[in-house]
């Protein structure tokens, strides 16, 4: 067993934290990842999104070597996964998004043995990170709620002095008290140049943390962006209030309007493109109210999947 | 932290969760013999017990290890060393092997582990070395509850026979561990491990056992691990060195086997 470098050599400094070339993994018949391309800088919070069975688990668990891809190829930190996976793990932490600790061991017990694997941990930082996280130690695993469970893990994976955070759904089961915690704690890595490979099923959670986003659906990265570049590319819903009827012809021809509705004197539809258009129209009528809402990431997220659907 | 730092936390770390189990198998073993030794005043040099074996037929009373019931080595045999004993080896060596590698897997609890600085090949090594380290001291609690119940009720046999006779049933039991551990790194199914292993566990005693019933069956006895363990009767003869080998060698080879299997398969989630 060999020790991880302390030090990277330069020609993987520069390289992008991850790098995945057609990733493909295949259980027999069934394709959990179909052809994944993707490369997050050294630095940044990159988010994967996408919803349970989207692939997420099975793209990280190929990271940390835990599973071997059917095809393509993965560079983490500049090394190979499988070549380089002892230096390599020594320099990534990582939180299974389906978690099981050893049960009969307490908290202190799991991270003094993380710690021996890893040659060793800092114990003042153990104690801040537990007083944050609000988190008893001294209690059995087994005894623990799940919630409770998931900040040892999450104690670990921040005490590791790790370049890359690999989180795989990290705030499960988090209270929104910790759920702030893990993100103030997700944000002060970043400030000291570690780069967090942050996956999750909970938008506002991303859209909070992330830089950069890839929304992953069977298998397949159906957007990727910046947080403002996906919520730019979703439907924004317009409502307009007319002191008359409703130009409801002059409105129908426009195509950047999907899915009108027309009640009275309100309009209602979802912009799909340029507003322009749209003000053009509304100009040589008289309105009385306007309500353009920008959507969240949310609705950018599902408006994503309908397309790719 | 140096690389013997992780080893011992690799070996050590699953000893201590997994003492209780091992304290219940220590138990077992201990209220086993104990019980059974307790028992030799009253069969030592029986005359009528003697001759109600005598209408038994004698390749019947080898097969379950009656043969000269009345004396020590005889005794012992028959109520300890042909059948339990190493049975119990077995079965401790196939659950452990189980418990710490396929059962944690399946349930998840190795995920944590491998995703740090080591190779999966020197976890599993490490994992193998623990089931080995728990039979060594079933082994060492066997020996000692055996040689003090041989003093406590004047059972007299040398302590060699019994020695000699304790380290083939531990390597037995490393012989099923290293079987089950071939089998948990082939594939993470504690199911599998456990039926399979405990089945050729038993298949091999019955192997051993009443294949020399047969004479067609007879020299296929060897085939059997009880065969090699235990067919030259230690607790009467010296093993012959051979036999020692003929255990530990497959065991290590078995282990290899899973060792390098599990380097190269896909982990699985809980």
């Amino acid at each position: 067993m060999s020790e991880p470098a302390p030090i990277e050599t330069p020609s993987t400094a520069d390289s992008p934290a991850l790098r995945i070339t057609g990733l493909v993994k295949d259980y027999g018949e069934v394709h959990a990842v179909r052809g994944i391309d993707l490369e997050v800088r050294r630095g940044e919070v990159y988010g994967f999104l996408g919803p349970n069975g989207a692939g997420k688990s099975t793209t990280i668990r190929c990271l940390l070597d835990l599973l071997r891809p059917t095809a393509g190829r993965i560079e983490v930190l500049g090394l190979d996964p499988r070549r380089d996976g002892v230096v390599l793990r020594g320099r990534i932490a990582y939180i299974p998004g389906e978690l099981r600790l050893p049960e009969r061991q307490t908290g202190h017990q799991l991270v003094a043995a993380i710690g021996r694997l890893r040659g060793g941990l800092d114990a003042r930082r153990k104690r801040e990170l537990a007083e944050r996280l609000d988190l008893d130690l001294s209690r059995r695993l087994r005894d623990l709620s799940s919630g409770n469970r998931r900040k040892v893990a999450v104690l670990l994976a921040f005490l590791s002095k790790a370049e890359l955070l690999i989180l795989d759904e990290p705030t499960n089961g988090l209270d929104p008290l910790m759920q702030h915690e893990f993100l103030r704690l997700v944000r002060e890595a970043r400030e000291t140049g570690v780069t967090i490979f942050l996956s999750s099923h909970v938008l506002s959670e991303v859209q909070r943390a992330a830089d950069r986003v890839a929304v992953l659906r069977a298998g397949t990265i159906v957007a990727m962006g910046t947080v403002d570049e996906l919520r730019g590319r979703a439907r924004q819903r317009v409502e307009v209030w007319f002191r008359d009827e409703p130009p409801a012809a002059e409105l129908a021809a426009l195509p950047v309007l999907v899915d009108q509705l027309v009640e009275g004197r309100h309009f209602a539809a979802l912009l799909a493109g340029p507003i322009q258009p749209l003000l053009e129209v509304l100009a040589r009528h008289p309105v009385v109210s306007m309500l353009v809402e920008e959507p969240n990431l949310e609705e950018a997220f599902l408006d994503l999947y309908e397309t790719a659907s | 932290m140096n690389a013997a730092g992780r080893w011992a936390e690799l070996v050590f770390g699953p000893l201590r969760s997994s003492w209780r189990a091992s304290l219940g198998w220590a138990i077992a073993f201990v209220l086993l013999i104990v019980s059974t030794v307790a028992f030799w005043p009253v069969f030592k040099g029986s005359a009528a017990l003697a001759q109600a074996f005598e209408v038994v037929p004698q390749g019947l009373l080898k097969a379950f290890g009656f043969q000269d019931f009345t004396s020590p080595a005889g005794y012992l045999r028959g109520g300890l060393y042909e059948i339990i004993v190493p049975l119990m080896f077995a079965a401790a060596g196939v659950m452990f092997a189980n418990s710490l590698i396929a059962a944690d897997e399946d349930a998840g609890r190795l995920e944590l582990f491998l995703a740090q600085p080591l190779t999966r090949r020197a976890f599993l090594a490490a994992r193998g070395l623990s089931v080995v380290g728990w039979l060594a001291v079933l082994g060492i609690v066997v020996l000692v509850s055996q040689l003090a119940s041989d003093t406590a009720f004047d059972l007299q046999i040398a302590d060699a026979r019994v020695v000699e006779t304790v380290v083939l049933c531990s390597l037995l039991g490393a012989f099923y561990a290293g079987l089950a551990v071939a089998i948990a790194g082939l594939l993470a199914r504690p199911g599998l491990v456990l039926s399979v292993g405990l089945s050729l566990a038993l298949v091999g005693y019955l192997v051993a056992a009443l294949f020399p019933l047969s004479e067609v069956l007879a020299p296929w006895r060897q085939i059997s691990p009880w065969a090699w363990a235990l067919g030259g009767d230690p607790l009467v003869n010296a093993a012959e060195p051979w036999r020692y080998a003929a255990l530990a060698v497959p065991a290590l080879g078995l282990a290899l086997l899973g060792i390098v299997a599990f380097g190269r398969r896909d982990i699985r989630s809980a």
